[in-house]
């Protein structure tokens, strides 16, 4: 070889590799478009199936039943509870009592994680929507989203009304945003407004008794909440309408509220405690473990300890060692409790008080008492007092009445299979009476509806309401079901002082938008007023 | 050219130096090179003890005249040793000068070597003889402190961790912040695979002219590891090197006794226990290696054996390692093809222990007992094995029972083989083709029986005992072919190179783990059938990944041109794709040009050997840290009734391209005699970070996605001394200094400023510690200036900007009315190292020095331990003298930021030759070697050595980031930290 075809030769060599310059990068271990297998109906109800169970789905991952998302929002900041902290435990660089003396801003954690929870689940929904759905399924999911946007509407007001996933939106007035719920809701009713002589049989919704997906009466329900805080979203009341979709739920008798004779077996007796009843009868029913397909239940999220987690009460509420009372899986994290003043609105012989709270001296699963070798108050015996000694810094770890509602069972998991409900008859009595006596101007006219609650809840019946005496009631009935900062900010109550919290300006009403999103938007979110 | 400047220089130092000469005697000679015979023009002569002295003219004969009294001259010219010559009785000498070793040094720089006379870029060797000495396991260990620039820091002394490496501070945000490792050529190699004993040299190419060829991963600097080989015709040496070592915890965390605990108000459980003593122990290692070398004609050989076996000073913590090399070169076809062949193996045994042991140690109760039967009150110490525990006490748990019940056993084998085959095509063309597969299997095992409070369940009715399995396969293929082109023109020479490069490496790992098991009988996880959790569904986890082919294409070439052996030129141009990039960004282009001169030839500097000042300008970059990050990602959804669905975890970037870094390096390197210096100044621009960033939750669906934001700048400088002060035959003495200094501006970032580095609980969840700013240095610790201690046991902060109003929730962090400050800064401002060897004799002794100076550390055991928090009584207490008295609150401040300078003496060795006349041996060398014996810090933490990257809370027996580290968040010492220790190492190193 001659010197030049030698080097010729070298590169040669070299061009002969650069044939080989593909780069496409083939995810075989990831997932990257979606995928969706119908499950196998097991008798314990589906769970929306085939196109839906991913958007159903965002249900248990909203932020519904644990710490740090919606419930803690909807919850902390209200008169019903608060973590307190207790010595280093749970100071958490004040987030916590941000929340519960209204003092939280654009950099709050959680109202960021609501805010990305309520998204993310919306862009499930929305991929659902782009593919193919019968009619049927079209109008669930579209009454499934505008659910979402309420929750969105309810807490940061003016958000982007996106419906496409991948798509921009500009920033909604929170009235247009009222719009957009109202019309998705009624549009997947089949018709154009509510009213007493609404007709509902060209809906393309159903009537089928399957809590875990919308039917009708699941999207009326949504509407009556829509509709009874209409004033608040857009200044203009809606009390007809929130009165008529209330009243079509309870005329249907499709429902039943779970009173005597409406039980279910206990899961959370211990054998060797004599005073565990074996039964769960009436309210209680309506929140254990077993709480499937309940008569009350409209509209629930299908949590289940296996496959359906998402709902962590057992960690968020109990004190370390009430690990022994239910055998819990993990040690339970001490976090959340029942202010004392609202544990004292129940009278002794409400069977809410005993159904949704946990105190006094607390014994094992053999019925001996449970010891706290730490404890701070001198006494080893674990003791949840009603009284909170103080919300920081040093609140006695046995202090405060824990929720415990949504009941536990023995030998239970970190995820719990009780379900939870977004409507149920209930409320839907409520929701009639409160809207009948601010339409008319009467609380009284809620009389009847407040005493079918008081009656279920074997407590003397009201001879007269106020409006304050209504919102208590609320408050016992809906006590964990995240309602309470929508119904105090309704009453008016939202800004008032309680307990460790001073009274609070209004611009609260409305959480900030959070920075995070603010910044990620380039410009296309602006904070509401005040923060 | 030069030689005109030379002769003219020569000429007028003769004429000057005539002038003062008045002669006694006169001395002529002829100074030639020992290797070719050639006279040497302008080699210095100087008469020793005075001033007197001449250069050689053109034929290499000098002619100079020695003083009454004189007798020795000296001779030194650049590039060669200097030598002295006897002059007593005689007018005419030869002289034979031997190439220096100091100056013709070949540097490897990828693809290639270079003499270190010709190199342009920041480029540093550091060979075995002047490696850290000990019980050293880690190869980057053996670096520490001796680059300058060049961070080594493995915090703690867990036998089973790895050092951080940084070169020049942070160089990537978002991927691989650790350099390159190229071993004998194979990029991208793994140092795990090498055994300190095996390695010949290090290069470390620190600017960006020097990285640029390996391109896209060149970004954090490139670590060239040259393993031993055997020599051409050389007779075949076999070499024992053997050591035995001891270690022993130092600077543990001040924790109270029994005694001080209840005195303080701690709940008195009435034993009296030192948790720290329990779990930790004197480790015992000791480490074998054997090696055979020698050539036959054209082939040479070498192959080694080491084996280590290393206990931690944590009970039940350390590794036994088996490491084998061969290495194999040969040549054939008239010396045209050569080909080198290297292999190695390596299988790893490690009882990674439980950190954890040393966290609990530190804050349980000093006051319970190691075992429930001294329990004060009624205690079923059989549940847990016959351990106490403090039941319903949040994130507590017996340190004895988590070190001595549970096992958290790895195995790691290694294999890696290459191949280098050279064709000398003609005189000036060589083509190469080089091959090289690596494989690593590793497989993790945890296992925490029916009894074990931590992890294990042991008060669970459902979960008791947990076994965990971890099975991960990796692979890397290298193909390379590459030629190099010699031109000599007239007095130039120029030399090309060119090739091409393929990287491939693939992934594959599973996870699963049950429990429930039925009693402590047995060690279940050999026999996992066993578990309870197997009847109930969802109890049983399992996870499995395979990656996508990961691929790196490369075309790259470099042209370096010396002229007149004194101006070096280098330029160097890759063009490099990946596989983990966005489809609309597939392919970089990597240039790089750099300069030097060798000044001290052209100034005529007699008495300095080199003065060479250099330029280079280089860009590199750093790659997506995983596969698939330009891609979307699902996870899948379960629903109660088995349906399955996925919903949208990432969302998808087809621009994302690869972080990219500019750098300029200015350096001069000056060599005169027994003294020589380095200096290297620095700019670095860092651009386009890879960052999970927070986008638009609205429009993509998800609220974070991978893109490329933000820019870093890093200025620094580099000093390097070394000084020869005695060098005589009986005793030598040799210091060397390296001293480095950064800083690292965050330019522009995703948002105007964030906190990161959450503290954690119990209680310090949203307490973000470190604030991260456009326009300030990374690593700044952020928060409160604590004050006083009010009435009731809180602490009172300072109000900062004075307006009267105190704002010190964390969530204000950012907020303008903060009262926050910076309380220190997580990155040290210099860094030294400072090594003498000394030897006199057959002993030598060589100290090592290290130190840093400006950093801070935050002392997380003091910020959630040290106040005597009434609801935390069951906790022992930290208590420091920088404790305050009565403070009854936990609240992160300036008071737990600690300033964490440090001088240590880090390795002290002395040793001793001994000569055998007979029994087969040549030579034997016995060592005595401390390392760690002195720390000075006023650090009252584990470790005052810098934390450069935050591994993240953990809490109640969680794991904290197992994969990703916060390289934004330097600075805070966390308390699952492995304490530091000082060992005593006895070495034999035998020669047959």
């Amino acid at each position: 070889m001659n010197k030049f075809s030698k080097i010729l030769f070298a590169f040669a060599m070299i061009s002969l590799a650069s044939a080989c310059t593909d780069l496409e990068e083939d995810l075989v271990g990831d997932i990257t478009t979606e995928i969706s297998l119908d499950g196998i109906d097991t008798g314990g109800g589906s769970g929306g199936g085939g196109a839906l169970t991913g958007a159903y789905a965002e249900l248990r991952n909203a932020g519904t039943a644990n710490h740090f998302g919606y419930y803690s929002v909807q919850e902390l900041t209200t008169d019903e509870m608060c973590i307190a902290a207790k010595g280093g435990d749970w100071f958490d660089g004040g987030i916590l009592i941000e929340l519960h003396q209204h003092t939280y801003g654009p950099t709050h954690a959680m109202l960021n994680n609501t805010w990305v929870q309520q998204y993310n689940a919306i862009t499930t929904v929305n991929e659902a929507l782009a593919g193919n759905l019968d009619a049927n399924q079209e109008a669930q999911a579209r009454a499934l989203r505008a659910y979402f946007y309420y929750r969105l509407l309810d807490l940061y007001g003016s958000v982007k009304l996106v419906t496409t996933p991948g798509s921009d939106a500009p920033q909604s007035s929170r009235t247009d945003v009222f719009n957009f719920v109202e019309t998705e809701l009624l549009a997947a009713l089949g018709i154009s407004e509510v009213s007493a002589s609404m007709d509902l049989t060209n809906s393309p919704l159903g009537t089928d008794n399957n809590p875990y997906q919308i039917n009708q009466f699941g999207a009326l329900g949504i509407l009556s909440k829509l509709y009874l805080n209409s004033e608040v979203y857009t200044g203009t009341p809606r009390w007809g309408e929130a009165a008529a979709a209330a009243s079509y739920i309870i005329d249907s008798g499709v429902y039943q509220l779970c009173g005597d004779g409406c039980a279910v077996s206990n899961l959370g007796k211990r054998p060797g405690v004599d005073t565990d009843p074996d039964m769960l009868e009436g309210y209680p029913a309506v929140f254990g473990p077993n709480n499937d397909n309940n008569p009350e239940h409209i509209f629930v999220v299908n949590f289940d300890e296996v496959s359906g987690g998402g709902m962590n009460f057992s960690q968020m509420n109990l004190h370390y060692s009430s690990q022994f009372t239910w055998n819990l899986q993990s040690q339970p994290w001490n976090g959340y409790a029942s202010l004392e003043e609202f544990y004292n609105s129940y009278e002794d012989s409400d069977v809410r008080k005993g159904a949704n709270f946990i105190v006094g001296e607390q014994l094992d699963f053999g019925g001996s008492a449970i010891l706290d070798y730490a404890s701070d108050d001198g006494n080893l015996v674990l003791n949840y007092t009603p009284n909170i000694n103080e919300l920081q810094p040093n609140s006695l770890r046995e202090a405060g009445a824990r929720p415990g509602k949504f009941s536990f069972k023995q030998l239970g998991r970190n995820d719990m299979s009780n379900d939870y409900p977004i409507v149920r008859l209930g409320e839907v009595y409520l929701i009639r009476g409160e809207a009948m006596a601010r339409m008319a101007g009467d609380w009284n006219m809620a009389l009847d509806d407040v005493n079918v609650i008081r009656e279920r809840a074997k407590v003397a019946p009201f001879s007269s309401v106020t409006a304050d005496s209504f919102l208590e009631e609320r408050g016992r009935e809906m006590f964990q079901e995240s309602a309470r900062r929508t119904d105090l900010i309704r009453f008016g109550a939202y800004n008032g002082t309680w307990w460790e919290k001073p009274a609070s300006e209004p611009f609260r009403n409305i959480f900030p938008i959070p920075d995070e999103q603010i910044q990620a938007s380039g410009g296309t979110l602006s904070q509401n007023p005040g923060y | 050219m030069k030689k005109l400047f030379q002769h003219g220089l020569a000429v007028g130092l003769v004429l000057l130096f005539a002038g003062f000469s008045y002669g006694q005697k006169t001395v002529t000679g002829t100074i030639y090179d020992g290797e070719t015979n050639e006279s040497l023009i302008g080699a210095n002569v100087l008469v020793k003890g005075t001033d007197a002295g001449t250069i050689t003219d053109i034929d290499g004969t000098f002619s100079v005249d020695v003083p009454a009294g004189a007798n020795t001259l000296v001779i030194s010219y650049t590039g060669y040793q200097d030598q002295e010559v006897d002059v007593t009785g005689t007018s005419s000498v030869t002289v034979m000068l031997d190439k220096g070793q100091l100056l013709d040094e070949i540097v490897v720089v990828g693809y290639g070597s270079q003499s270190e006379k010709e190199i342009t870029s920041a480029v540093v060797k550091v060979d075995a003889e002047d490696f850290n000495q000990g019980n050293i396991t880690d190869p980057a260990q053996l670096l520490q402190g001796k680059v300058a620039g060049l961070q080594v820091y493995n915090r703690g002394g867990d036998p089973n961790g790895n050092s951080t490496i940084r070169l020049r501070g942070l160089s990537t945000v978002g991927s691989n912040a650790e350099p390159l490792v190229v071993i004998d050529g194979i990029i991208g190699a793994s140092l795990d695979n090498v055994d300190p004993n095996d390695i010949e040299s290090i290069n470390v190419l620190k600017d960006g002219s020097a990285a640029a060829i390996y391109g896209s991963r060149g970004s954090s600097g490139v670590i060239i590891v040259t393993t031993k080989s055997g020599g051409k015709d050389e007779e075949i040496q076999l070499t024992y090197n053997g050591q035995l070592s001891t270690s022993s915890p130092v600077n543990s965390v001040q924790n109270m006794t029994a005694a001080e605990f209840v005195a303080a108000g701690g709940t008195d459980l009435g034993s009296s226990t030192d948790w720290l003593d329990e779990v930790t122990r004197a480790g015992l290692s000791h480490i074998h290696s054997l090696s055979a070398s020698g050539g036959i004609g054209n082939s040479s050989f070498r192959v080694s054996t080491n084996f280590r076996n290393v206990d931690g000073i944590l009970t039940n913590s350390g590794f036994d390692q088996f490491n084998t090399r061969v290495n194999l070169s040969t040549k054939a076809f008239n010396d045209k093809l050569s080909i080198d062949f290297n292999s190695s193996f390596t299988n790893r045994d490690q009882q990674n222990g439980f950190v954890e042991a040393l966290r609990y140690a530190v804050l349980y109760n000093p006051t319970a007992p190691v075992f429930g039967d001294q329990s004060p009150f009624p205690f079923n110490s059989e549940q847990f094995g016959g351990y106490f525990e403090t039941l319903g006490l949040f994130d507590s748990f017996n340190p004895v029972a988590i070190a001595n019940l549970n096992r958290n056993d790895g195995q790691r084998r290694e294999f890696n083989y290459g191949a280098t085959l050279g064709y000398r095509l003609m005189d000036a063309l060589t083509v190469n083709f080089r091959f090289a597969r690596q494989e690593t299997d590793y497989a993790n095992q945890i296992y925490y029986p029916t009894t074990s409070n931590f992890n294990g369940g042991a008060t669970s009715p459902t979960r008791k005992g947990l076994a965990e399995f971890y099975q991960q396969d990796l692979t890397f293929n290298l193909y390379e072919y590459y030629a190099t082109y010699l031109a000599d023109v007239g007095n130039s020479s120029l030399t090309l190179t060119g090739g091409y490069s393929y990287q491939e490496d693939t992934f594959r790992d599973n996870f699963f783990s049950l429990g429930d098991f039925p009693n402590n009988e047995y060690d279940f996880s050999g026999i996992v059938e066993a578990s309870q959790d197997l009847q109930e569904a969802g109890f049983i986890g399992a996870n499995s990944n395979v990656s996508p082919d990961s691929k790196i294409i490369a075309f790259f070439g470099r042209a370096n041109l010396v002229v007149d052996n004194a101006i070096f030129l280098s330029a160097a141009l890759r063009r490099e794709g990946s596989t983990r990039l966005g489809t609309n960004n597939k392919w970089g282009l990597f240039p790089s040009l750099s300069a030097g001169v060798d000044l001290a030839n052209y100034l005529g500097m007699s008495n300095v050997d080199l003065f060479k000042v250099r330029l280079g300008y280089g860009v590199t970059g750093s790659l997506p840290p995983l596969p698939g990050l330009s891609q979307p990602q699902r996870q899948i959804v379960n629903a109660p009734d088995g349906a399955v669905s996925t919903e949208l975890t990432r969302a998808a970037n087809d621009s994302l391209k690869w972080e990219s870094k500019a750098e300029i390096n200015f350096g001069i390197d000056y060599a005169a005699g027994r003294f020589s210096a380095s200096l290297d100044l620095y700019n670095r621009d860092i651009s386009d970070f890879i960052l999970n960033r927070a986008v638009d939750a609205a429009i993509f669906g998800f609220n974070r996605r991978w893109e490329n934001a933000g820019k870093l700048n890093t200025k620094g400088i580099e000093l390097a001394l070394n000084y020869d002060v005695v060098n005589n035959s009986n005793f030598t003495y040799n210091t060397g200094v390296v001293l480095s200094t950064y800083k690292t501006i965050l330019e522009e970032y995703v948002v105007p400023a964030e906190t990161r580095g959450n503290l954690g609980a119990p209680g310090q969840n949203g307490t973000n510690m470190i604030l991260v700013e456009e326009g300030e240095e990374i690593g700044r610790i952020w928060g409160p200036v604590f004050e006083s201690v009010d009435a009731e046991g809180s602490p009172v902060f300072r109000d900062v900007n004075g307006d009267g109003m105190l704002v010190t929730a964390q969530d204000k962090a950012l907020d303008p009315e903060v009262d926050f400050e910076v309380l220190g800064n997580g990155t040290p401002d210099l860094e030294f190292g400072w090594t003498n060897q000394l030897s006199f004799g057959k002993w030598s002794v060589n100290a090592f020095i290290r130190g840093a100076f400006g950093h801070s550390l935050v002392n997380t055991f003091r910020a959630f331990y040290e106040p005597r928090v009434s609801t935390q009584s069951s906790y022992n207490y930290i208590d420091t003298p920088k404790g305050e008295e009565g403070l009854t609150t936990a609240r992160f401040s300036s008071l737990y930021v600690e300033k964490a300078d440090f001088v240590k003496i880090d390795n002290l060795t002395i040793s001793r030759g001994i000569d055998f006349g007979a029994g087969g041996i040549d030579g034997a060398v016995v060592s005595l070697t401390l390392q760690n014996p002195l720390v000075i810090t006023g650090y009252t933490g584990t470790d005052p050595e810098p934390s450069l990257v935050d591994s993240g809370a953990a809490d109640n027996g969680g794991r904290g980031f197992v994969n990703t580290q916060d390289v934004l968040s330097p600075g805070i010492e966390r308390r699952n930290s492995y304490f530091a220790s000082r060992s005593v190492t006895l070495g034999l190193n035998l020669k047959f």
